[in-house]
């Protein structure tokens, strides 16, 4: 008797315990399906307007299409031609050497404007906010400024000329040739130095005081003070500054057109980039298989970049 | 247990709402049918959403059609509400919807708007040949051969632009506004100096030293001889004047004796140099209007411009009041009256809903009732009717003497890009080139030998 009663009662917790197990299986499914109604509408939205066009505008890169027509298949033509298309050729040229000037320039302004406004002095408020001031302006309006500024004779020509006594057919043209680039240059470090500052600032405060006392108790200058913990601690957001601003130069667009571009958008092959290009290829010459293609280009070059800088980042945290 | 019921519910509900705004475009026509039916004038309106407009309409009152026609700056050009005014006045059962895509990009919307749907426009205007190419590969607009014999439609009355526009024999557009240069120019500044004004028969060299004469540089009133906006027509097409070149004739050393001149000019100051005018955006207008420009090339489209303009007092008449035209300069052994051309063209999409209706209206638009309407807003329309001409020239404000009447007869018209497949490639290119000779980036010899070379990978890949 009492053996079935044992039985029965192994039998009950046994039941039990299955139906505590599928209730938190269930439960578990719910929280899954909650998990993920939450990141559908992203997702759904990411995917729609991101993930599926850049798969196509992979694929486009090895047709020919228009947008209209049916789409033809084209092989590696458009990548072939990228090597013989002048045009290309500077806007690639072009982009990276924005890129090698840009990105080492802000990075070392923004720097040093965020240890200078992290101080204590006075007013500090006032010179953060000038400094992000030219972030936050409209882009069209400072470019205007700018070329009102550089213009061949503008104030800064006129300073060139009256006191450092330029020759006037020697005044430089700051939008043509050579020295286009350097105003591209000049102009998005000014532009957006102060972005990148208020990240480091946020780096900066990051880093605990008792290290600067503990180094002032050894008698560390300033410089060493910088050296050994101020840009090692700031290794981290100095990583992700220069990524940022990598992804960021790469796809220039709106200096190129707004500073170089006149009234009817036409860029030259020294002032002409690659994103501008992209945008003449595919909008105004419709020829979206070979646009794609200058795109992957593009893409390649940020992907290898970033690698380069993952891997860096990786062998400092090793070391 | 509850709570959290309710924020999947809440969740759920969010999605939905957020598809349903991914896919607005296709579910909206229904609400919008019966608030926008009324309205003529639908500037920010969707093609999807005009799209279900129409049929509906068409459908639910019979007869009546709703036409919708692609324009640009609806408020600074009087001849859209003109022409749909004339139309509608003479057709009870048709409307004519304007829809405003702006004139910045005009071509490029378009093109866009029309990739997604054909009938998201019944009538397109068609701003320029490069566009009218891409629409036309893109199988956008209807060949209009067909309507056009079926109506008895004289193209002889085109001046031979239609010519210049024809591709694989066909015709996809007709033209209705048709410009053409001319030099204006300002006599206060001749007769400040003591000079003739310019004639209506003078050939480059004469043009080049009459702008020499003319130009001062004493401080405080200095003036400049010419003036050449940064548009590459302005320079470069003097060289198709003679009937022989073409920008589509693959090599371009023909461009080379007007880049000289007007160059040498910008180095002895008798015009203001092209790198400002680029980076300083001074427009042609406020160049001209300013009052120390003697002689500039410019489309016939300014001559409504200063009219309009000097009347409502914008442009000083102490300055530039006392304007006139003549005809373009020429090469020696060229007719005098030989000028570029520049066309606007009006066409019916292949998504039409209604072709016959749409023909209908490009037929009144292009036809000599659509150019009465365009002559009497100040345009130069493509069919030049001598009762067209006398409009304009009797325009308040047109200048009075009998030269700049004569200036408008045109001897030989030239479209500045004439259609060939791949002109919006040869017009970057030579764009693109253009500015590099200009500012100096590249000597003229580069800048040609690289326009050779670029463009002669194109034609001949």
């Amino acid at each position: 008797m009492s053996e079935m009663k044992k039985r029965e009662e192994t039998k009950e917790v046994a039941a039990s315990n299955i139906a505590l197990i599928k209730g938190r299986e269930q439960k578990e499914r719910r929280r899954t399906l909650i998990a993920l109604s939450f990141i559908a509408p992203n997702f759904i939205g990411f995917a729609v307007f991101t993930l599926i066009p850049v798969i196509f505008a992979f694929v486009l890169a090895f047709t020919k299409w228009d947008g209209s027509n049916p789409i033809q298949f084209a092989g590696i033509a458009n990548f072939t031609k990228l090597f013989s298309d002048q045009f290309f050729l500077a806007a690639l040229k072009n982009t990276i050497i924005y890129c090698i000037g840009t990105v080492p320039l802000t990075l070392i302004a923004s720097l040093a404007l965020a240890i200078l406004l992290n101080q204590q002095i006075r007013g500090r408020g006032i010179f953060r906010t000038i400094a992000f001031f030219p972030y936050v302006a409209s882009l069209v309006a400072v470019t205007a400024v700018w070329k009102m500024l550089f213009s061949q004779s503008g104030p800064v020509n006129a300073i060139l000329y009256y006191i450092f006594h330029v020759e006037n057919k020697d005044l430089p043209q700051w939008f043509v040739g050579n020295l286009v680039m350097v105003s591209y240059i000049l102009f998005s470090v000014w532009k957006f130095m102060g972005y990148y500052m208020v990240i480091y600032l946020a780096g900066l405060q990051g880093i605990s005081k008792e290290l600067y006392e503990a180094a002032s108790l050894d008698g560390a200058n300033t410089w060493q003070k910088f050296a050994s913990i101020t840009w090692p601690q700031l290794k981290p957001t100095t990583f992700f500054v220069s990524v940022m601003l990598t992804i960021n130069c790469f796809k220039v667009f709106d200096v190129a057109t707004l500073l170089a571009g006149g009234d009817n958008n036409t860029l030259t092959v020294s002032s002409t980039v690659l994103v501008h290009y992209i945008y003449q290829k595919g909008f105004i010459e419709w020829d979206l298989g070979y646009a794609s293609a200058v795109a992957m280009v593009l893409f390649l070059l940020v992907l290898a970049v970033t690698l380069i800088q993952f891997r860096g980042e990786k062998n400092y945290a090793n070391s | 247990m509850k709570k959290r019921k309710l924020i999947s519910a809440v969740m759920a509900c969010s999605m939905v709402l957020a598809l349903a705004g991914c896919g607005g475009n296709g579910s909206t026509p229904t609400t919008q049918t019966t608030t926008t039916a009324e309205t003529t004038q639908t500037e920010t309106t969707t093609p999807a959403t005009t799209e279900g407009q129409t049929t509906t309409q068409a459908e639910a009152s019979g007869d009546t059609i709703t036409l919708k026609w692609a324009i640009w700056d609806q408020d600074a050009t009087p001849y859209w509400m003109a022409l749909k005014d004339a139309y509608e006045a003479k057709n009870d059962n048709v409307t004519i919807e304007l829809i405003d895509l702006g004139s910045t990009d005009y071509m490029t919307v378009l093109a866009t708007q029309l990739s997604g749907s054909t009938s998201a426009f019944d009538v397109v205007t068609v701003k320029d040949v490069p566009g009218y190419a891409t629409l036309v590969q893109k199988n956008t607009i209807e060949p209009l051969d067909d309507y056009i014999s079926a109506a008895n439609i004289d193209l002889s009355l085109y001046g031979g632009a239609t010519d210049q526009i024809t591709v694989d024999g066909k015709l996809y557009q007709l033209p209705f506004r048709n410009d053409f240069w001319v030099l204006f120019y300002n006599k206060d500044l001749f007769d400040k100096a003591g000079i003739d004004y310019p004639t209506n028969d003078m050939t480059f060299e004469e043009y080049d030293a009459l702008a020499r004469q003319v130009s001062s540089s004493d401080f405080g009133s200095s003036v400049y001889g010419a003036h050449y906006h940064t548009w590459r027509s302005a320079v470069q097409l003097f060289g198709v004047l003679d009937g022989e070149h073409s920008i589509l004739s693959g090599t371009y050393d023909f461009f080379k004796p007007y880049y000289e001149l007007v160059l040498n000019q910008e180095t002895d100051n008798i015009c203001r140099s092209f790198t400002n005018l680029k980076t300083e955006g001074l427009h042609y207008s406020a160049a001209f209007s300013g009052g120390d420009v003697a002689m500039m090339n410019m489309g016939s489209w300014f001559i409504s411009t200063m009219i309009a303009n000097l009347q409502s007092g914008d442009y000083d008449s102490s300055l530039c009041g006392n304007w006139a035209i003549a005809k373009y300069p020429h090469a020696e052994g060229v007719e005098a009256g030989s000028t570029l051309g520049t066309i606007t063209g009006i066409a019916v999409t292949t998504g039409a809903s209604d072709k016959d209706a749409a023909w209908d209206f490009v037929e009144f638009v292009s036809g000599t009732e659509g150019a009465k309407v365009m002559a009497e807003t100040g345009n130069f329309p493509a069919i030049m009717t001598s009762e067209a001409m006398d409009i304009i020239s009797s325009l308040e404000g047109f200048p009075q003497d009998e030269q700049s009447k004569a200036a408008l007869e045109v001897s030989n018209l030239y479209l500045e890009v004439p259609y060939a497949e791949n002109v919006s490639e040869i017009n970057s290119i030579l764009d693109s080139y253009h500015s590099s000779i200009m500012s100096g980036e590249m000597t003229i010899d580069e800048g040609i030998a690289a326009m050779n070379d670029a463009i002669g990978k194109i034609l001949n890949p």
